[in-house]
């Protein structure tokens, strides 16, 4: 687990931004502990935001449309995927016979 | 390494200005994140990146176009992307969302299933709970006490333990269980208790059962014996003529009942003789003409 002021360091924000971004629900700490602590997911998510704002020019309102638009595929190609697995186990058994 | 002016798609005067428009319009097509799965959009997007690095610093560009440098070398190293985390066994982090397969899923099928499954990744829901066994000394268990246990994150859980509780029954420790998601509550911590034997003591139900050994003399001749209960020794009057196998009740010795009051203890009395052999018993019960009128086998032919 990250600590708040480590996770500013490594997604080089500030303070007043990440506050926002937690607000914004961008970025969804664990905060069973006293303190929110922050998890290496929560990094990349927070270079994905930032690579949205600054590379690609993004907008505050497109942020939001998309990061839940790329949890929904990545929801979509887990399910695809384990879908896919469980086809497999069923149909590799009746070949070992051969 | 692609020359960088032909992997932005620019001419060699682009502006920069043009430069950052074409890289713009290269990252939101080809950004990792944005093709999860897509490796050939991953390695385009290296090459845009790389470009766009070089061409995008005007002391760079320039030396690169005096051919003081190559476009190699200069990719930049980036951590992990976001959709590293989003497939395979990371998964399960506060941001998975399956809602958009839910109008597939019907009752009881596999999807459903699967959808069932992750739901508790959601955002904001609470933590999972978790499960620990617990060693409990049967005297602990009887009179109650608080214990700490230890569990694996290296805290340490304080667990009250109510008097009278028996093997199996769960303590439940609200918000001592796995932590939530983003604002959602801690799970549970469900303590199953397991009471370890005691050396002389044994329950059953709110009573506890204890067998007693006691002298020739104190059982011929009765007597005041002391004897050991949950909560300490107390004396007991044994009477006059106590064989072994008989049960005498100490009221409200045993373990406490549900609403209230206390079970029994009940005492089995076993006769000992002394540990070595004794002459003077020895000629007493020789000579002894009661002792042989009485058989204790009777009615046990078969």
């Amino acid at each position: 687990m990250i600590s708040r002021q480590e996770f500013l360091l490594r997604a080089r924000l500030d303070d007043t931004t990440l506050t926002a971004w937690i607000a914004e629900e961008w970025i969804i700490p664990r905060s069973a502990a006293a303190e929110p602590e922050f998890a290496e997911v929560d990094v990349a998510r927070a270079e994905l935001i930032r690579d949205l704002r600054q590379d690609l020019d993004v907008n505050d309102a497109g942020i939001g449309v998309i990061l839940n638009l790329v949890d929904q595929v990545h929801g979509l190609r887990r399910t695809l995927a384990e879908l896919l697995d469980d086809r497999r186990a069923r149909v590799t058994p009746s070949r070992d016979g051969e | 390494m692609k020359d960088p002016y032909e992997a932005l798609g620019v001419e060699k005067t682009a502006s920069v200005d043009d430069i950052r428009k074409a890289y713009r319009r290269l990252a939101k097509k080809l950004h990792p994140d944005l093709n999860p799965g897509n490796k050939k959009a991953e390695e385009q997007f290296k090459e845009v990146s790389a470009a766009y690095d070089l061409l995008s610093d005007a002391d760079k560009r320039a030396r690169f176009d005096r051919g003081e440098i190559d476009a190699s070398g200069a990719e930049r190293p980036r951590q992990r992307y976001y959709r590293d985390f989003a497939a395979g066994a990371d998964a399960d982090h506060q941001y998975a969302d399956a809602s958009a397969f839910e109008d597939f899923a019907q009752a009881d099928d596999f999807l459903s299933e699967l959808l069932r499954r992750r739901e508790h990744a959601r955002a904001n829901a609470p933590g999972p709970d978790l499960h620990y066994r617990l060693p409990v000394d049967f005297l602990d268990a009887v009179n109650g006490a608080t214990i700490r246990l230890d569990v694996p994150d290296g805290g340490t859980l304080e667990v009250k333990i109510p008097a009278g509780i028996e093997t199996g029954q769960v303590l439940r420790l609200r918000h001592k269980g796995a932590p939530g998601r983003g604002e959602g509550k801690p799970g549970d911590a469900l303590i199953e208790v397991d009471v370890r034997p005691h050396r002389f003591f044994r329950r059953e139900g709110d009573d506890i059962h204890l067998e007693l050994p006691i002298t020739l003399g104190e059982a011929v001749l009765g007597g005041q014996v002391p004897v050991p209960t949950p909560t300490g020794t107390v004396m007991m009057r044994v009477p006059k003529h106590a064989n072994t196998g008989a049960v005498l009740r100490l009221r409200g010795k045993g373990a406490p009942r549900h609403g209230g009051g206390h079970g029994d203890e009940l005492v089995t009395l076993r006769v000992m003789l002394p540990d070595k052999p004794d002459p003077e018993l020895e000629s007493f019960v020789s000579g002894w003409v009661g002792g042989k009128s009485y058989d204790p086998r009777r009615g046990m032919q078969p």
